[in-house]
């Protein structure tokens, strides 16, 4: 039943960020309880005896009351993860097919949610670091990765900020993403990548480089996959006000053609790069996004 | 083609609308936002060319509804005579009435006719139609020749009285029933007595065209002399030939555009000549002749008058009738004891009356145990409301065979709950004079045969009364009734009435027969009636009446309905077969007619014999109106007025009217309402196009 809270179109009704990832996050955790496959909170590990130099605090002192003998009690050790999520704010991420009467959320108001609800789990639930990068064709906000108390409401606040304008441009501050990424961690891309594939691979993967978990989270809207046009219309693209007068036979054959081959193009090379790809679409719910993150975190514990 | 209303053209002016939405008002294409287009192509000449399709259709549409609304608006018509002569179905009238025997005239008509025939194009559908009493419709609309020549060529002179009025009406109803234009051509004498009394009862509707084709001279020149026997005045029954009182026969002969002359007249009695007078008869006018007395033997006697050596005319030179000679009929008077006087006023009344062929037989009501009521020719039941219960039954079962009973209901009836044979409760007794005053007549039904006028039809008189009887009914308005009984009318005709609305004259019919109640007696004590003259005229008309002997003989006029029967043959009433023997010795009534029939209409002249339902023979002699012996025919300015054609001449030669006065004459036919159908039907397709594009619009919005 929490799953319905997952719903975009359900989100899309909620105005606070800090609400929207509590209710999906929360949701998507209630809905694990089912899983016996993530589990991962404190565990004991052994008894080590006692060798002079040792933190007197770690002593199982109910063990030394029992036998007289001193232990010292180890725990799994945990390591805490740095979640960073590169944001695009450019003018495209703006597009929404939402008609009157539907709360179709757009492209970048997804994209919201799902770095929110990322950000809650990580802070929240996992006691991650985690931190954001608002991009265009220039660096725009940028939130250093910290746990210290209320980084989840900068986080927050800095997505409130993220209005989308200018246009997409991963070379320029990928100068910026490595200065800034210097510790190992996760990195996760939110955009709708249109550029050419190969160069977004090519601009992304000296983050991989560095040692980080890099995902790209490619969200789109439904109309942009499987536009549906009646007549002909002109169109305005976003970024560049360039206007184009199209025809429905073309949407419905080439278009979809071109955008599905794009699509797999840039999921087949990312991979290849040894980046994870996923493709949103704004009419899916999140608990996806959520899994693939917990699934990089069990995996790079 | 024209229009009603020609200045709604100037919504016109309207068309130029959709050519601003269309052609002069730029489309708008709202441009819609998309996220790249690096993924698109430009298409500019597929998307021209279908909203180019699209628009062109709805901008069609939109002028058409335009269009169509202003020219219902404008009410176009279209006038009929333009589809041409083979679309008119022709109306050949062929007058055959009885003043058509005159001269050549109905031979002048048919030859016309079939000329006109002839002249038709072979496309045109034609029917004729013979003319006499009322239009005869001999065939249908059809363009077989041979079929119209036939029935042409069958039609015969009738002897029946022509009435345009009657025409008239009769393509009014031919009319009604056909949508095409008419062309009615009417082949006739064009008698001026032939015309209603109302020239708007002659009056065709618009889409009838008239063309006039008078076998006579309508104008310029007089019509031929012509005279004529115009009534005859004799007894129908007649006991004794030597009394001279009744034995004599009156006739009027009468001329039309005339010059004074001495003409021969003869009495004609079953086909002898018995008698011959000269009369004088003045010019255009009348003179009397008298045959006294008449020698007829027993039985019916076909009789005539004619005119010797007249004229050109010689069909209406006689004047037929049928003289009865029989001993008196007798009729039986039943008075109560208390009622002395009744049968002294009646008996002297019935004698006083020229007609009257009657013996009165007086008895008292207790005598009356072993009297055989139907050897009475009527029964009068004067205050007689008791009687033996056996002669009671017996006066049912005479009246329920078709005898007659008049009963007087006096101040016995006061006693008694119920009138006898006539069977009506009595529901009050008025005593006006015990208020010290009376009651009047308020009402009388003068169409009643007993209280009819003898004077109402000066040319069938002769078997009429005259003399005494001759009274009108309104000396009925002086009498005073100082009592009355009141009795349920419910299933009686109320002869008359008082002032109060009590019945005072009552006509019940039981089987075959009638009873007549008069509410009051007929002694001097309950009214003052038997004093005053009208007494005797309805004493008279009553016993004929009562009699039955008014229909018995005498003379008709032709397409006058006899009545044969009283009440119609069911299967519990074994009624007798009626039997009519017309003129020419011919049965016209089938079997099945003949147990069922109740009237029966004279379309011929001459004698005819009846048998009616209760056996009694007669026999009638009919004669022709003689409204058709006045050959002066219709003004020539009326003739016109009648045909619409006051500006041309009317006497139309024997082919088609011309196409101009046709179309003149022709109404015009409004095509509004099939614009508006048209326009519905782009109103809709209209909308359906406009709401495929407006839907289209919003989706790509």
């Amino acid at each position: 039943m929490m799953q319905r809270f997952l719903d975009p179109a359900v989100l899309a009704g909620i105005s606070s960020l800090d609400l929207l990832a509590k209710t999906v996050v929360d949701g998507f955790v209630a809905g694990l309880h089912r899983s016996p496959d993530f589990g991962f909170s404190q565990e004991f590990a052994e008894y080590r005896a006692y060798t002079p130099g040792d933190d007197l605090r770690h002593i199982d002192w109910n063990l030394f009351a029992r036998t007289e003998r001193m232990y010292l009690k180890r725990y799994r050790g945990e390591t805490n993860s740095q979640l960073t999520i590169l944001l695009d704010a450019s003018n495209s991420m703006n597009f929404s097919s939402a008609t009157d009467g539907s709360v179709q959320p757009s492209k970048m108001d997804y994209a919201r949610f799902t770095a929110a609800s990322l950000f809650y789990l990580a802070i929240h639930n996992q006691r991650d670091a985690a931190g954001l990068i608002v991009f265009d064709d220039e660096v725009r906000n940028y939130i250093a990765p910290s746990t210290r108390q209320g980084q989840l409401h900068r986080l927050l606040a800095g997505l409130e900020q993220a209005e989308p304008r200018a246009r997409t441009d991963f070379s320029k501050p990928l100068l910026h993403f490595q200065r800034l990424l210097q510790r190992r961690g996760i990195v996760i891309i939110i955009s709708d990548f249109y550029e050419d594939p190969e160069s977004i691979v090519k601009t992304i993967e000296p983050l991989r480089f560095h040692g980080n978990e890099v995902v790209l989270f490619h969200v789109l809207d439904p109309k942009e996959v499987r536009p549906e046009f009646r007549g002909p219309a002109i169109l305005v693209d976003l970024e560049t006000d360039q206007r184009l007068e199209v025809i429905p036979e073309y949407t419905r054959n080439d278009y979809r053609r071109k955008v599905d081959a794009h699509i797999e193009q840039l999921g087949d090379r990312a991979r290849a790069s040894g980046m994870d790809y996923h493709l949103l679409v704004t009419d899916q719910p999140l608990d996806e996004t959520l899994r693939e993150y917990l699934s990089i975190r069990k995996g790079g514990k | 083609m024209g229009f009603l209303g020609p200045w709604f053209l100037g919504g016109l002016v309207a068309l130029g609308l959709p050519v601003y939405i269309h052609l002069l008002r730029r489309q708008v294409t709202v441009p819609r936002p998309f996220s790249s287009l690096m993924f698109f192509e430009r298409g500019i000449q597929s998307s021209t060319r279908h909203r180019r399709l699209r628009y062109l259709l709805l901008f069609a549409l939109r002028l058409a509804l335009l269009l169509l609304l202003i020219l219902a608006f404008a009410n176009p018509f279209f006038r009929r005579a333009n589809a041409g002569a083979s679309g008119k179905l022709l109306l050949v009238v062929v007058d055959n009435s009885f003043s058509m025997r005159a001269g050549t005239r109905f031979a002048d008509a048919k030859q016309g006719a079939l000329k006109l025939l002839a002249a038709k194009p072979l496309s045109q559908r034609a029917q004729v139609i013979a003319f006499g009493h009322e239009p005869q419709v001999l065939t249908l609309p059809i363009q077989d020749m041979g079929g119209l020549r036939s029935a042409l060529q069958g039609i015969e002179p009738s002897d029946s009285y022509g009435s345009f009025g009657e025409l008239g009406r009769g393509i009014r109803a031919i009319a009604e029933s056909t949508q095409t234009p008419i062309e009615l051509h009417l082949f006739s004498d064009m008698q001026k007595s032939d015309m209603p009394a109302n020239f708007a009862d002659m009056v065709l509707p618009p889409k009838v065209t008239l063309v006039l084709h008078p076998v006579v001279k309508t104008s310029g020149q007089a019509p031929p002399p012509n005279w004529t026997v115009e009534s005859i005045e004799a007894p129908a029954q007649l006991p004794d030939p030597k009394d001279l009182k009744r034995s004599h026969v009156q006739a009027v002969i009468a001329g039309y555009g005339t010059p004074a002359a001495t003409r021969t007249v003869s009495l004609v009695i079953n086909g002898k000549v018995t008698a011959t007078r000269s009369v004088d008869v003045p010019a255009n006018g009348r003179a009397t002749v008298q045959f006294q007395p008449i020698d007829v033997p027993y039985g019916f006697s076909r009789c005539e008058v004619r005119i010797n050596a007249a004229d050109g005319f010689a069909a209406d030179d006689a004047g037929v009738f049928a003289v009865q000679r029989s001993d008196p009929e007798r009729v039986l008077l039943v008075h109560s004891s208390s009622d002395p006087r009744s049968a002294l006023y009646f008996g002297d009344a019935l004698a006083a009356a020229a007609e009257s062929s009657f013996v009165l037989q007086v008895i008292g009501a207790e005598q009356t145990a072993d009297v055989d009521p139907s050897k009475y020719a009527f029964v009068v039941l004067s205050d007689a409301i008791t009687l033996p219960s056996i002669f009671e039954n017996s006066l049912v079962q005479y009246v329920r065979g078709g005898g007659n009973v008049l009963v007087a209901a006096g101040t016995s009836a006061a006693h008694h709950a119920r009138i006898p044979v006539f069977g009506e409760n009595v529901l009050d007794a008025h005593d006006y004079s015990h208020d010290g005053g009376f009651a009047k007549v308020g009402q009388i039904d003068s169409t009643y045969p007993a209280m009819s006028e003898s004077n109402e039809a000066a040319v069938e008189s002769n078997d009429a009364s005259g003399g005494a009887a001759a009274k009108d009914a309104t000396g009925w308005s002086d009498l005073k009734f100082y009592y009355a009984v009141a009795v349920d009318p419910a299933h009686s005709r109320v002869v008359a009435r008082l002032m109060d609305g009590t019945p005072l004259l009552l006509d019940k019919q039981i089987g075959e027969g009638h009873v007549l109640l008069l509410a009051s007696g007929l002694d001097n004590l309950t009214n003052d009636l038997p004093l005053h003259p009208v007494f005797v005229s309805f004493v008279d008309h009553a016993a004929r009446y009562l009699s039955g002997s008014g229909r018995l003989s005498g003379s008709r006029v032709v397409d006058s309905f006899v009545q044969l029967r009283t009440a119609a043959a069911s299967p519990g009433n074994q009624s007798m077969n009626v039997d009519v023997i017309d003129p020419d010795g011919h049965r016209p009534l089938s079997l099945s007619e003949a147990r069922s029939i109740q009237s029966f209409q004279l379309t011929r002249a001459g004698f005819y014999q009846v048998r009616f339902s209760n056996g009694r023979d007669a026999v009638l002699g009919v004669n022709p109106d003689r409204r058709e012996s006045d050959l002066e025919p219709i003004p020539e300015d009326v003739l016109q007025l009648w045909s619409g054609a006051a500006d041309s001449s009317s006497q139309a030669p024997a082919q088609p009217a011309d196409a101009a006065s046709g179309e003149r004459k022709n109404p015009a036919d409004g095509i509004w309402w099939y614009i508006m159908i048209l326009a519905l039907i782009a109103a809709v397709a209209e909308s359906i196009v406009a709401s495929g594009y407006l839907g289209t619009q919003r989706e790509e919005a």
